[in-house]
Parts: C-alpha cells; structure tokens; sequence
C-alpha cells in the first residue's frame, strides 16, 4: 500500500460510507476509492469492466498528484482509481447514487397559465432548464466556487446583449471579493456576499422558482443567480415591478393582463390603507364617515372595551400568528387552523364583545388584498409596511395615513441596488429613465 | 440623465400644494372684481422669469447655481447666495409653521402644534436626507397615488359654480399691485421655480419639457380663485381665510362613502407641501453644504431641520406667521428677480467672452 | 443594536402618545344629527337629537341646554353627559321662527368658523316652539336618528317642493348683492311626524317672511333642482311634471331691469274631470304657473328679497358697485315677462279629446 491512499485513508477517518477496495480491473490490481453514499460502486465497477486495457480508463480521468484536490473530488462525488505501483490517482466520474429530486411543478407559486415546472436543487439542472428554454448564444453561464469551509457552486446567467455593463460587473467583483470570506447557505448569506444592506425591509434580492420568470428577467437584462442545492432563481436586483407585474400575464390577452395588474395594485394599496384606514375613522375622524355608516360603527364598537389602535393590534397579531401557523403546519393538519382561525375571527370574538365586527371585515379585506402581491417576499414587506400606517393613523387620523404612504415611497425611492433604483420600471440596456 | 418628466411633476405637484391654501384669499383680497387680471400677471411674470432662467442655465452646461456663482467669484456669492439660502429658510419656517396652523385649523383641532410640526418636519427632513433622485422619485410615485385623488376633487369642485359671478369681466382697477396681499400672493408664484437651478449635473432636463409642466398648472391658479368666486360671489368669498377649502366643503356627493371628501383632497394637497418642504431643505443643505464644507450633508439636514423646528415654536399665532410673509416680501422679489437675471446675465458674458477667445 | 433601540424608543413613544389630542373612539362620541337653536333673552337655547345605538337599534334622544353661546352649551353637556358632544355628524340645523326673524347671522358665521358642523348641513326654521318640536321628536316610537335627515335626502324623502338650503348657503346671502335664500318651514305635523308648509325668505341672515310649498315647487325649478315627478292639481285635471326647460333673458331699459323667463314644461296627465281637451288643461296649467310665479314675484318685491337671484342675471348691466343697491334700488322696480308652455307629452293609456 503506498503512502498516497495512507493519506487519504487518514483524510476520511470516521466515515463509515469511505471505501477503498483492491479490484481488479483489465487485469491489474487497483484500489477504487470513493464515497458509497454519493457513488453506485457495482455499477460503475461493471462498466469498468468492460474496457480492455487499463490506460484507457485512464484517458478518462483525470490525474491527481496531491492530496488535497483528491480529497475535493471525493467530496464530489467522484470515484478515485489508484494502481498499486504507482503514486498518484485518477479521478473518474462514476455512476452516482441519485440524490435529486425529478423536475417537478412549482409547490411555492402558482402558475395558471403556462408552464408550472419548477427550479430544482441540483444546479446543473437548472441552468440547464434556462438554456433550453432560451436558445441563445447571448446567454452566458460564469460559474464560481464559493465558501470558506464548505465549497458550493453558484453561477452567473445574464444575456450579454442586454445586460447592463454596470450592474454585472458591480456583481463580478463583489463575488470575486467575497469568494473564500464565508458560508453561502442562505439567501441572507447572499446579501452578505453582493454587499446588500442587511436591513432592508424590501427584498432586493428577487426570488422565483418558475424557469421562466428567470428567463424573462435575463431577457430584460438582470442577472440571475443561482446556488446549488438551492431550488430557487435569485434575481438581481429585485425591482418594485416584480410585486405587481408577473412574466406569465402575458399569457393573457392584453386587455385582461392590464386589469389583472391593476388589481394587484389596488391590492397593494388596500393592504396597505385600509387597517389604518379602520384607526382612522374610528379614533380620529370619524366626521369623514357618512352618518349612517358612523352610527352602524359605532354600534358594532359598543362594548369594545379598548381603543381602536390595540383592538386592531390585538387582531392583527393573531391573523399574522393564524398565517405563520399554517405554513409550519403540516398540510394533513392546515384545514384544522383554518377551521380555528376561521371559528375565532368569525363568531367568537365578536359575540364575546372583544373586537368590533366591522374589523373582522376590515382584516379580511386586507389579508385578501395582501394575497394578491406576487410573491410571498413581498408580501411581508406590505404586511410590515402595513403597521407604520397603523401607527401614524392613530396618531394623526387620515394625515397619518397619508403621511405613512410618504413616508413608504420616499423609503421605496431610496433602494438603489448595484446602482439600479427599486422603481425601475425599464430595465432595458443604455435607458436609465426610471419611473 | 434626462428627468424631465419627473422634474415636470416635482413642478406641478409643489405648485398644486401651493396655490390652494393661501393663495386664492391673497387674490380675492387684493382685488374686487376680474380677478384674473391679478393672477395672469403673476403668471406672466412667473413665465418670464423661468424662461429667463432657464434661457441663463442652459448656458451653464450642467452646473448647478452654486458652481455658476463661485466660478465668477466671491463676490458673487456673497450677493446673491447668501440672500437666496437665507430666504429658502425663511420660506421653510413660513411653510412650515403656516402649514401646521392650517392643519390645525382645518382639522387636527385638538393636536397641538408641536406635533403637527413635528411630524411635517420629520419626514421632509428624511426625505431630504436621501439623494437628490431619490426626492424627485417619491415625487413621481406620489403624483400616482394622489394625483388623480386631487384632479377628482378639482373637477367636482365646480358643483355649486354659478357662472354669472364671472361677470364683470374687466377691471380697470389696478390699485391691487400696491397691495401687501397680491404681494403675498408671490408667495406661490416665487418659491417653487428656484430648484432647477440646483438640480444638475445630478438631473438633467430638456426645457420645452419643463414648459409643459409651466403650462400646465395655469389652470390651477385660475381654478384656485375662482372657484371660491364662482361658488360664494366675491363678497363671501373675501371674508374666509381658505377660500378654496370653504368652496371644496360645500360639494355634496351622496354616491361616496366618505363624506367629508375635502379632507382628502387637502392632506393629499400636505404631502405635497411636505416635498416641497423637503426640497427646499435640500437646496438650503446645499448652500450650508457649500460655505462649511465639512459638514456632513445628513447632520446638516438634522441641523437645519431642528434649527427650524425652534424657531417654528417661537412664533405664537397666526398673526404672527401671517407677518413673517410681509417680512419676507423685499428678499422674495430679490431672489425670485435677480437669481434668474444674474444667471442670464453671466451666461451672456461667458458666451460673449468664449467667442471673443475662440 | 443601535438601530434596535431606536425603533423600539420609536414604538414606545408611539403607544404613549396615541390615545391623545384628538382620539376618541366613535363609540365614546354622541353624534347629534339635528341641532335645534332658539334664543330666550339673551341666552341660547340647543336641543341635541343624538342617535344612539341601544340594543341593536338605533334610538334617538333630545338632550337640551341654555348658555351665552352655542360651544358652551355645547360643552355643557358634554360634561353632563357619559360620552363626549362631537359636533362633526351634524346633517340638520333647525332654528324657531322668533330668533330667524331676529337674524341668524352669527349663529351661522359661528357655524362656518369652527369647521365642526359640515358647511354642508341643511338649514331649516321651524313654525312652532322648539320645546313642543324635541318632545315630539324623542316620543315618536319609530324616530331613528336619521328621521329629520332623510326627509331632507334626495334618496330618501325629498320632494320638489321642500327647499335643500345648506348653511353655506345662508352664510353666502349674509354678504351677497343679490342671492337670498329660501329655506323650509317647518311643523309637527298631525298624521305624520313633521308637515312642511312652505319655505322661509331669508334676507342678509333675517327672515322676512315665508312662501308657500307651491311657490318653493318654483324656486326649486328654477335654481335648477329637478321637478320631476311632481304632481300638480288644475281643475279639471291632475298631471305630472316630466320634464323642465327654462331660459332667461335680462335687459336694462333706462334703469329699470326687464327680465324675461321662458319656461316649457313637459307633462303627462294623471285624471281628468268632466273630459277636458288637451288645449284646456294646457291653458290651465299655463295660468296657474303664471299667476303663481306673478305672485311669488310680488310677495319678493315686497320685502326686497330677491331668493332666485334675479340680481345675478343683470351683472353684465350693472356695474358691482352699483349692485350692492340692488335689492332696495332696482329690484322692486323689476319687470318680468312670463313665457309659459306646456306640451302634453303623453296622456297615459287612454286617449284624450283633440282641440
């Protein structure tokens, strides 16, 4: 046994899923080394089998020397040959132990119509669902290797015609600088790693798992990220238009896509007023109420025993609570939160007197409106927004509400990421009119 | 970069917020009858100075007025920076005191007043802390939430109109160019045009553009007067303090929810004011920003803002704030004169002095 | 960690400070809809209809007080009262006949002033002790707090007769050369809960007189309020008014103001008596309108209120200054011309005799 496969064998010592067996392959003796978990070690050795004389099984690897890059290709999966007599391996690509999911359809966002496939974890996979949607020699794939401790691949997509020079190699650098600094795990790790700001209350990173929403954002010129073992198209940058405009209304005709976007705006907005609108008119002015609509309020409030702002709260608190729990639920027990949620909010805490029956609609309406913004990000930025309005409402009545949209859009005008601002409406090359 | 689309509603929206509180009883005061008269000479001369203005600034190439001056020397800056950063502050304190008593008048009746101010104050402070494109954004995405808000309300103000108290059309009474209130009324005329003498290199516009946004708030200070007129007769109209806001309550719409719809029409009208706020904020930082060098733009923006704050508190009533708008008169028309014609002016001598060299 | 306590510093001042200055809650406000002004002496006399939501209905009370001005007794019972007196929901401002012919003047400029009431209220004088009026009011088992409001909504029980007079409205013919008002008077009634018998002139905030019901039905047609659907009895038949067109024409002859008032109607006939021809009924009609409006004009010219603003008509002829004399001057000297024509614009199923 030579001192190389001592060495490695020192490398994996403790992993119980590390072989390295004498085989004889075209009538040499050689040690296969590999990871049992990631390798399928009968069916590669099978197909070994088949070659005639060893040098050609060697014409297909790749020669490794040091112990490192052996080490890093075993953690890659990879089968290492290594004869007897000699110093040094050869790494093989082998049949690997499937540890991917099929393609399958979107879980996370829903596509009426068109295509509902869905992004996947495997990396490879994925860019290659872009490039068959998007034939094209414009589209240029960069791949890096990231991370301090734990390598992961990430790769660049961008169409070189249309991409804006500024914004991609503002990208190229913050990854080069990044390169080796940290872990990328997360979506968070990502902000670290392009240098975003860590509070930011809008998601300047956009996220899809539908391949073509990705395309269209690459035909638009924004570069799309991806990380593997990460099922999910990171677009960058993350605009104010990716909460209202999806790529998929334009399977619609024209006029109905332009209605289906404007209700996603008055969505926005309503989500946005209308619990603040409650505190409103309730607390502060109620004279903008017409009488018989102030005397009805008044009649469903009677008895309430606190003020408007912490009834609203109060409710506010358990919709949100209601929203969390059906996602950590899971699905055989949703309809079961549904059903208690739906108990509370609908009978109980009125009969009880605890809150008003008309704010029982106010939090529908607004829960429903809020479900229309495009992305699930992005609607907790507008569910988050959504109590500065609340706040100022009870201070200053209906100039609080309005105040509270200032306050929003000069927050909104503020984002700039890579040097593009969050309401850019037209990302095409060269134009940077925004609006 | 070529804003001028943005800079065009930046125009109109500041102007809009202007022109409806205060303005409408300066002209009703200041002249009896045809009163449009008194507002189409404002207006004229509010054209001329921005053409001039303008004219003046596209020979400077973008440069902002600050660079224009301290290129042609001290003294420059000394005439006419100094008097231009002080009035940007007095019309800060004005705005912002007198916007809060209105509020406070119109409809916050119980809060008081350091909160109003607080609030107005705040807010234009953060938003003029941001860049420059960052303020003239908000002003665009907030033209798309209240915009069409205001033209609604604009256009059913003419509910209770009665057309015969156009009549008589003219006048030959011009006694109301000596008037202290048709002085005031510049008030709304002066302010709002200074700003794109700042803005470049950061933004840049086309000035055909600009004159579109000049054209088209013509018709706001028309309606602005005389809608009141037409609604209450002159002799009404002359004894309330907000014309407009009287006539926009007495429109009745059973169809709406809501029922007070003034009020939404006005705090719409506020936000405006608050970008206005800001914007002169942002030009006054500029200026401080340009004699003390080493502050940084934040702090002096924090500074500016808090200096105002005080000085909003020490003015007691409205009587008081309506004075400040007497004091402010003489520098309002030597600002709003000679910062255009000295821009012209110099741009004319580069010019001539270029071709003689070259 | 900075930004942490800044946003929770933000937070707490927030909770502190909502629930000041001008928070109240809707159900801890009483919103009177009408409020009822009489004077005795020198003191204010306000009685407050306030609807009041009470076991899944609304109900209405009258609370009443006496002070110098109206926001003290306003205040007043505020005080008295579990809840706080919000004036903001007010629809309908209702006077007695004494203190309107002693002028309303700066009730109504107070009204204006503190923004509180709607400058959209409707004003109305009552025809009977404000006492008597409440009382009936707060007994009546059907009185939902709206009563008096709806009969003024269009939607609801508006008729073409009742005049809709906002007080901005009267707060404009306080200082206007030529507007008056007309605003409705009113009763308790015996069948139902209020009778309206006609309107009250007022003139610079005083009252001067009142018109009939009949003679609103004019002045609402002609500041522009629909008629339609408005039944009017003849002799010898009844018909409904479908349609109104109505032209003016103003003219100065040596300082005596000529005005001319055409007027087309459009009806349907509704009964007949004694099987009258269409050119009867039309005849009919045409002399009752006239007389009617001649009489409306006389009894105007009489007290120099000029409630159509007829003055406003003659702007162009005369100049403002002299406008202000109006109403003595050149009013009671006015000419009007009637040009009334009606058209039978269907006679319902049943065919009427020609000629």
């Amino acid at each position: 046994m030579n001192s190389f496969i001592g060495k490695i064998k020192d490398a994996f010592q403790g992993n119980d899923d590390f072989f390295c067996k004498k085989q004889i392959i075209c009538g040499e003796s050689v040690f296969v080394i590999g990871l049992d978990s990631l390798v399928e070690l009968d069916k590669t050795l099978g197909e070994l089998k088949e070659y005639k004389v060893i040098e050609e099984i060697e014409q297909h690897g790749e020669e490794l020397a040091d112990i490192e890059t052996a080490e890093a290709s075993l953690l890659e999966g990879k089968l290492l040959l290594a004869r007897t007599n000699k110093d040094l391996a050869i790494s093989l690509v082998p049949a690997p132990v499937s540890l991917n999911r099929s393609i399958e359809s979107s879980s996370n966002e829903n596509v009426v119509l068109g295509s509902p496939i869905s992004f996947n974890e495997d990396i490879k996979l994925n860019i290659g669902l872009v490039r068959k949607n998007m034939k094209s020699q414009h589209l240029k794939v960069k791949t890096y290797e990231m991370g301090k401790q734990y390598k992961k691949e990430i790769a660049l997509l961008y169409n070189q015609e249309m991409v804006h020079s500024e914004l991609l190699s503002k990208i190229q650098d913050q990854i080069a600088k990044f390169m080796n600094q940290a872990e990328l795990e997360c979506i968070q790790d990502a902000y670290k790693m392009l240098g975003l700001k860590k509070w930011s209350f809008v998601t300047q990173i956009n996220t899809t798992e539908i391949p073509d929403e990705a395309l269209r954002a690459i035909g638009k010129g924004r570069v799309v990220l991806f990380i593997d073992r990460l099922s999910l198209a990171l677009i960058l940058p993350g605009v104010l238009r990716d909460m209202i405009f999806l790529y998929n209304d334009h399977n619609y005709p024209y006029p109905l896509m332009l209605s289906v976007r404007l209700l996603r705006i008055m969505g926005i907005l309503l989500a946005l007023i209308i619990p603040g609108l409650y505190v409103a008119l309730v607390a502060v002015n109620p004279e903008v109420l017409r009488i018989e609509i102030a005397l009805s309020v008044a009649q469903s409030r009677e008895g309430v025993p606190y003020p408007a702002i912490i009834e609203i709260l109060i409710m506010l608190l358990i919709l949100e609570l209601i929203l969390e729990a059906s996602i950590r639920l899971p699905s055989s027990i949703g309809p079961t939160i549904t059903m208690v949620g739906g108990i509370i909010l609908g009978q109980a805490v009125v009969e009880a007197k605890l809150v008003s029956n008309l704010l029982i609609i106010i939090l529908a309406a607004a829960t429903i409106a809020n479900s229309t913004i495009v992305g699930f990000q992005n609607s907790i930025s507008i569910r988050i927004f959504k109590y500065l309005i609340v706040f100022l409402a009870s201070l200053y009545g209906i100039l609080g509400i309005l105040v509270g949209l200032f306050i929003i859009c000069t927050y909104l005008a503020s984002i700039e990421t890579f040097g593009i601002p969050y309401l850019y409406f037209n990302l095409n090359k060269g134009e940077k009119s925004s609006g | 970069m070529d804003k001028s689309w943005q800079i065009v509603v930046m125009y109109i929206l500041t102007h809009l917020g202007l022109l409806f509180f205060l303005y409408p009883a300066n002209i009703i005061e200041s002249s009896s009858e045809a009163q449009w008269i008194p507002i189409v000479i404002g207006v004229i001369l509010h054209f001329v100075i921005v053409l001039i203005y303008l004219k003046g600034l596209s020979y400077f190439k973008n440069k902002n007025i600050i660079d224009i001056y301290s290129s042609f020397g001290k003294l420059w800056t000394i005439l006419l920076l100094i008097p231009t950063g002080l009035y940007l502050l007095m019309i800060n304190i004005i705005m912002v005191r007198a916007y809060s008593e209105i509020i406070n008048i119109i409809f916050l009746t119980k809060t008081p007043l350091w909160a109003v101010m607080l609030l107005i104050l705040s807010i234009s402070c953060y938003l003029s802390m941001q860049e420059l494109s960052a303020i003239f954004k908000t002003g665009f995405l907030l033209s798309f939430l209240f915009l069409p808000l205001v033209l609604f309300v604009i256009a059913i103000s003419f509910q209770n109109v009665d057309w015969r108290y156009v009549i008589p059309i003219w006048s030959s009474d011009f006694s109301f160019i000596k008037k202290q209130s048709y002085l005031n009324s510049y008030f709304a005329i002066g302010g709002g045009f200074l700003f794109l003498g700042f803005i470049q290199p950061v933004l840049s516009f086309r000035n055909t553009r600009i004159l579109i946004g000049l054209a088209a708030i013509v018709p706001a200070y028309l309606l602005s007067v005389y809608v009141p007129v037409l609604t209450f007769g002159q002799a009404t109209a002359e004894t309330f303090i907000f014309p407009y806001v009287a006539a926009v309550d007495g429109i009745n719409i059973s169809w709406l929810m809501f029922d007070r719809i003034t009020m939404f029409f006005l705090l719409c009208l506020i936000t405006f004011i608050m970008l206005f706020i800001a914007l002169v904020l942002w030009k006054t930082v500029r200026i401080t920003k340009y004699y003390i060098p080493i502050l940084s733009e934040k702090w002096a923006a924090i500074g500016l803002a808090f200096f105002i704050y005080c000085i909003c508190l020490r003015i007691p009533n409205w009587s008081d704030a309506e004075r400040l708008f007497q004091i402010n008169t003489p520098l309002r028309f030597y600002v709003i004169l000679f910062v255009p014609l000295s821009i012209f002016g110099l741009g004319l001598w580069k010019k001539r002095k270029e071709g003689v060299n070259g | 960690m900075k930004r942490y306590l800044l946003l929770i510093l933000l937070l707490t001042s927030m909770f502190i400070l909502s629930g000041c200055w001008d928070n109240k809650d809707i159900n801890h406000r009483v919103m009177p809809v009408v409020l009822g002004v009489t004077q005795q002496d020198e003191n204010y006399e306000v009685y407050l209809q306030i609807p009041q939501p009470a076991g899944g209905q609304i109900e209405s009370i009258v609370v009443s007080g006496t002070g110098k001005t109206v926001n003290e007794i306003i205040d007043h019972i505020s005080a008295n009262m579990e809840r706080s007196v919000d004036l903001l929901h007010v629809k309908v401002i209702v006077v007695d006949r004494e203190l309107a012919e002693k002028g309303v003047k700066d009730l109504i400029s107070g009204f204006i002033r503190s923004r509180d009431i709607s400058s959209k209220a409707l004003f109305a004088v009552i025809d009977q002790d404000l006492s008597t009026f409440f009382g009936a009011m707060s007994s009546e088992p059907k009185a939902e707090g709206t009563i008096l409001l709806d009969f003024f909504e269009k939607s609801a029980g508006w008729d073409p007769q009742i005049a809709l007079t906002r007080i901005w409205e009267v707060y404009r013919s306080i200082y206007s050369y030529t507007n008056d008002v007309a605003v409705p008077l009113m009763k308790l009634g015996k069948t139902t809960l209020v009778e309206h018998t006609g309107s009250a002139v007022i003139k610079n905030g005083v009252m001067m007189g009142d018109i009939s019901a009949n003679k609103t039905l004019l002045y609402n047609a002609f500041n522009g309020e629909s008629t339609l659907g408005k039944i009017e009895v003849l002799d010898d038949a009844s018909v409904m008014i479908l349609g109104e067109k109505m032209k003016f024409k103003s003219k100065l002859e040596e300082d005596i103001p000529v005005f001319s008032l055409f007027l087309k109607l459009k009806v349907t006939i509704l009964e007949t008596i004694n099987d009258p021809s269409e050119n009867e009924i039309k005849k009919e009609l045409e002399k009752l309108l006239t007389e009617r409006y001649q009489s409306l004009f006389e009894q105007m010219k009489e007290s120099e209120s000029d409630i159509l603003g007829i003055g406003q008509y003659f702007r162009r002829e005369i100049p403002r200054d002299q406008l202000k004399e109006w109403r003595s001057v050149y009013f009671p000297e006015l000419k009007v011309d009637f040009n009334i024509e009606i058209d039978i614009q269907n006679t319902g199923n049943l065919k009427i005799r020609k000629g």
